[in-house]
This record gives structure tokens, sequence and C-alpha cells, in this order.
């Protein structure tokens, strides 16, 4: 009977979805609807899409069982990503929607006028989202798992069908709308349940005192309660990964093109904090009550907390339809971050992959927009098949590495690029090459096993305090010693960059916007 | 593709680049954007540190209830996170769209 409810609920969240994405694509008619939601999203709504976005399934499942695991340490997680998005406003965000470049490889591409760099930063994208896919893929399963029995490939799946129709069918207009109505939605799930409980109990400090004693040591900052070595050093390189790595997540950047200009970006970011930051005051909760309630869970790797606590803490109906409510907020988390990631990915395997050749093969007898579809077809697919291979790794864990990743590529890439006018285009390619290496190789040895504990395995579980400096090293190095590739247009850029938009400066024909908006035709229905 | 060598505007770009309209712009953006950063990032490496090496101070009680220093300047990063959005955002709306708006005027030569 739990289980009905909750399909049920789960089926709801699907249906208004979809529904929501219908609505979209009615009214989504051109190119640019397509790509940027025509850049007419108020602040507000787009704030709620942001979050929408952004709030994962780590987010949602992940940080509540890592903190139920590991202790209080693991609360760094929800500081980290917040902070992300707070280093991504003042260091990138103003100059790159400047720029005009609406991808990051587009930003390469005009900053170091290289289709060598352009490239690289294709790949790592498909690689990065596609690493961030695969914890969301996981959450479904798990989720659909926890509530009906069913295997996680089940769950998983429900969410690429959905995805793929979404995304396909709207673009991001209608993913603005949907993702909107999610953060809401998730919101709602995860608050409700901790506010019936203390409305039951009246008074919230019997709960915390019910964790003296059991729980003591867990509740202590860096203890080593998870079984890490060296928390002091994987704590510093979790955030700084999680500081510098949110700007280079290709979902999160496509985002800030939806504003209208500069100043709607900033005012949007501020709600974005304040949204943010309220979701995540009930994760640590559900963890702080599931010591109390669910402490079997700890062995099972927590990330089931806040779907099963509920229905601990309120056998029979109660506890039912809360139970289902929490499962829809999280397939709504799961829905929401992997369709941004996917108009993400999609965009640029659309771009760098599939246009040229597809308009090659056909003879320029095809529908720009058609091309986008099967790209978002690909991006889909592939995580779900990787998924199917590689088993279970924490949610929280895969979030991590995926951070690593874009801390050691996208950062050095953006921040110098942005900052520093003597950064070559050979530099460039070596810090992409080599911080890129680095972290997926860390990223490999962990997912394959890796070190049994100690520094290696401190060091390989979270790289970032060493890769991401090995990257920006490599950038400076690289650069010193080849002055004469540092690009041409380097004083053109800097204006770009630096000059606010209210300026009328020409923002270049290389940009992506311009020439999309003159070679694409709408979608075929609209 | 951008081609710079045969780009005419090229020399416009660079006539603004070494304006001291410009470079005043770019470098009050880096005098306070630069420190701010360091200066939050700090304050958020020093809290871990604290929770490490000063239990003492971290775990001492308010008021003899539940909430211990931690736990408040926990929260209080999620406040300062907030406060130094909005000072940023109230920053660029005050300081530097009004230059970027006479700069504007300057390239354009519109009369003020």
């Amino acid at each position: 009977m739990p289980a009905a409810i909750s399909v049920a609920a789960i089926g709801l969240v699907v249906v208004a979805t979809i529904g929501i994405g219908l609505f979209g694509l009615r009214i989504s008619r051109t190119t640019s609807d397509f790509y940027v939601a025509s850049r007419a999203v108020s602040p507000r709504w787009n704030a709620s899409a942001i979050s929408g976005e952004y709030l994962s399934a780590a987010s949602f499942l992940g940080v509540a069982g890592l903190v139920l695991v590991n202790g209080a340490d693991m609360l760094w997680f929800s500081v980290g990503y917040t902070v992300g998005y707070l280093m991504l406003l003042v260091l990138v965000a103003a100059p790159l929607r400047r720029s005009g470049a609406y991808t990051l490889p587009d930003f390469a591409e005009t900053r170091f006028e290289s289709a060598a760099v352009r490239r690289i930063c294709a790949g790592l994208v498909v690689g990065i989202g596609t690493l961030y896919l695969l914890p969301q893929l996981q959450g479904a399963g798990l989720a659909v798992q926890t509530v009906t029995g069913a295997p996680p490939q089940v769950g998983a799946a429900v969410v690429t069908v959905i995805v793929v129709i979404n995304v396909a069918a709207g673009g991001m207009r209608s993913i603005t709308f949907v993702q909107a109505f999610q953060y809401w939605l998730k919101l709602t799930a995860l608050a409700a349940p901790i506010f019936v409980i203390l409305l039951v109990w009246h008074q919230p400090t019997g709960v915390l005192d019910s964790l003296h004693g059991a729980a003591a040591a867990w509740a202590e900052p860096l203890s080593r309660a998870g079984g890490r070595d060296h928390p002091l050093y994987a704590t510093y390189s979790l955030l700084l990964a999680l500081c510098f790595g949110t700007m280079g997540l290709p979902h999160v950047l496509v985002r800030f093109y939806t504003n209208p200009d500069g100043r709607a970006a900033r005012r949007t970011t501020v709600v974005v904090l304040a949204l943010l930051g309220l979701f995540y005051l009930f994760p640590p909760m559900y963890a702080v009550l599931g010591r109390t309630f669910a402490p079997d869970l700890v062995a099972t790797g927590g990330d089931t907390v806040v779907l099963e606590l509920p229905g601990r803490i309120f056998p029979g109906t109660a506890g039912d339809l809360l139970g289902a409510l929490v499962a829809a907020g999280a397939f709504a988390a799961f829905l929401s971050t992997s369709s941004g990631l996917t108009v993400a990915i999609a965009g640029v395997i659309d771009q760098d992959l599939l246009r040229s050749r597809l308009h090659r093969w056909t003879g320029g007898d095809y529908v720009a927009v058609s091309s986008f579809r099967i790209a978002a077809l690909i991006a889909m697919i592939v995580p779900y098949l990787a998924f199917t291979v590689t088993g279970a790794l924490s949610l929280a864990d895969t979030v991590g590495l995926a951070f690593a990743l874009a801390s050691s590529t996208f950062c050095p890439l953006l921040v110098l690029g942005i900052w520093w006018r003597r950064m070559s285009t050979t530099g460039a390619a070596a810090g992409l090459v080599v911080g890129g290496i680095a972290a997926s190789a860390a990223a490999l040895v962990n997912v394959s096993g890796g070190p049994q504990g100690g520094w290696p395995r401190a060091l390989v579980g979270q790289p970032a305090a060493w890769t991401m400096p090995l990257a920006f090293v490599t950038v400076i190095v690289v650069s010193k010693l080849t002055p004469d590739r540092i690009p041409a247009g380097t004083a053109r850029s800097m204006v770009r960059l630096h000059t606010p938009e209210a300026v009328d400066v020409d923002r270049g024909p290389a940009t992506l916007t311009n020439r999309a908006a003159g070679s694409l035709r709408p979608p075929p229905h609209a | 593709m951008s081609d710079s060598t045969r780009d005419p505007d090229l020399t416009t770009y660079r006539d603004v680049q070494v304006s001291p309209d410009f470079s005043e712009l770019r470098r009050r953006f880096r005098r306070f954007v630069f420190p701010m950063t360091a200066l939050f990032l700090v304050w958020y490496f020093v809290y871990v540190l604290l929770a490490d090496y000063a239990h003492g101070f971290m775990s001492h009680r308010i008021g003899g209830g539940n909430i211990t220093v931690a736990l408040l300047f926990g929260l209080g990063q999620f406040v300062s996170t907030f406060a130094i959005t909005l000072i940023y955002v109230r920053w660029a709306d005050r300081r530097i769209d009004p230059d970027a708006e006479k700069l504007r005027h300057q390239l354009e030569g519109a009369p003020q």
C-alpha cells in the first residue's frame, strides 16, 4: 500500500513535468527560445529555475546520507555548494556574460582563437556532464528501489526517457518553467516532514537531547566517524573543489544566459543564494533525526535516509503520505538536474560534433533543431549505459569527483583567461590537459577500488587540493614559455570581457548566439 | 572564426584598452573583487581550522543551552555568504554601471 501511494506521487511529478514541458513547447517558437529561453526570463523565475536545476540528487539525498554516516564535517557540502555559486558570481559571471559566448567551448574559442582549445573544452563539458549525470540516475534507481523494490535500472530508465522527451521537445524555455516548479516541489517535499515532526513533538530540544551520548563523537567536527584519514586535508580539498568547481559545471553557466542583462544576472544570483540557503537547512536535520531513528542505515551508506525517515517516525498512513511526498521531491531533483545537464551537453554535442556532419551528409537539407534532438538522446543514453555498467558509488562521492575535474580544468581557464592578458593559447591547452588528466586519473583510481588508507587514499579520494594548483601552475609556466602564442585579439577580448553591456562595442561575429540566430530555423511544429 | 590581423576595428579596441577610463574601471573592479574573494575564502577556511584546533572555544555553550559557538558560526557561514552577495550587487550597481555608462558616451561620442 505505501508503495502504491509513492508510485502515484512519482507518477504525478512525471505527468506535471511533461505537462509543463508541453506548455513551454507551445510558446517556444524561435531558436533563441530553444537555447536561451529568449533571454526573457524574469530574475525570480530564473532564480527558482537555477535553484531547481542546481539542487541535484546529491543535495536532496546525498548530503543527508553523508552527514548521517560521516558526521558534522559533511555539512561542508552544503556550504561549499552555496559558496561555489558566489565565486561564480564575483569572478566570472559578468565577464563571461559579456563575452557573448554561450557555452564554455565558445568562450575558449573566442578568447584563445584556437579550434584545438575549443575541442578540448567540448570534450571536458561532455565528460564532466556525464560524470554528473551518473549520480542522478543512481539516485533515481535508489529511490524507486526503496519505494517499490524494483531493480535500480528501472528508476534510471524512467528518468532517462522523461528527460530526453522533455529536452528534445521543448528546449530551454520549457525546461525553465519545469525547473522553477521543481524547486518549490523539492523544498516543500523536504520541509514538510520536518515541520510535521516538530509540530507533533512541540519541543525540538527533545530531539536534540535524545542525541546526547550515542552520537556525541559523530557530532564532533573532523572526527573520523566515516573512517576517513586526514580529515583536515580532505575537508579543505573538498571545499576547494566545491568553491572553484561550480563555475566549471556546464549546466550552471548556460543558465546565466537566460538573463536579459548583467544586472538581471546579479539580481538572480542574490535570490538563488537565498533559495539555496533555505533548502540546505533541511538535509542536516534529516541526518540528525536519522542518527536517532534509523541508525541501521549508517551501515548501508545512508543515501536512503531522507526517503525512509518519515515512515520510521510515523508508522501508518501519515508516514506513507509524507514518504510519498519525499519520493516525489526526490524524483523532481533527478529530473531537473538531469534536464539541465542534458541541455548543456546536448548543446555542445550538437555544435561541435553533430551539426556540421549532419549538414554534410544531408547536403544542407535538414532542420537544425533535429540535430539538437539527436544530441539530447546521445547525451542521456551514454550515462545510462555507464550507470548500468559501473554500479554503485556513494551519490556525493561521484559528484565530488565531477567538481574536482571542473575545478582543475575550467576554473584556471576562466579565471586566468578573464584576468590575465599574457595567457597564451598553448598555456590554456596545457592547463586543460594536465588538470584534466590528473583529476580523471584520480577519479578512475577511486572508482576501481583505490588505495586502502592513509595519505594515498586521502589524496586520490579528494584530489582538488593538488590537481587544481597543478593546473594553474601549468598554465602560468607554459604561458611564460610561449609568449609568441598569446592570441592576437587579446586586446579586443579584454575590452569585451570588462566593459559592461551598456557599452555598445561589437561583441563579435565569431560568437555562437549571432551565428546560431542567423543559421537556424525554428522547430518544425512551432 | 575571428581573424584579428585583418580586423579594421582592432585599433578601436586597442584605443579603448589603453584608455585611462578603461584601466580605471578594470582596476576598481579588481581592487574590490580580489580582496573580497580572498577575505571570504579565509573566513571559510579558518572555520574549518578552528573546528580542528579550538575544540574548547567552538563547543562553548551559549546561555547553557544546546547552542554552541560552532553552531552559530556554521549558520553564520550562510548568512555571511548572503551578505557578501548583497554587498557585491549593490557595489556593482553603484560603482560599475554608472562609469560604464560614461565610457559608452565617450566611445559613441554622444553628448553627456
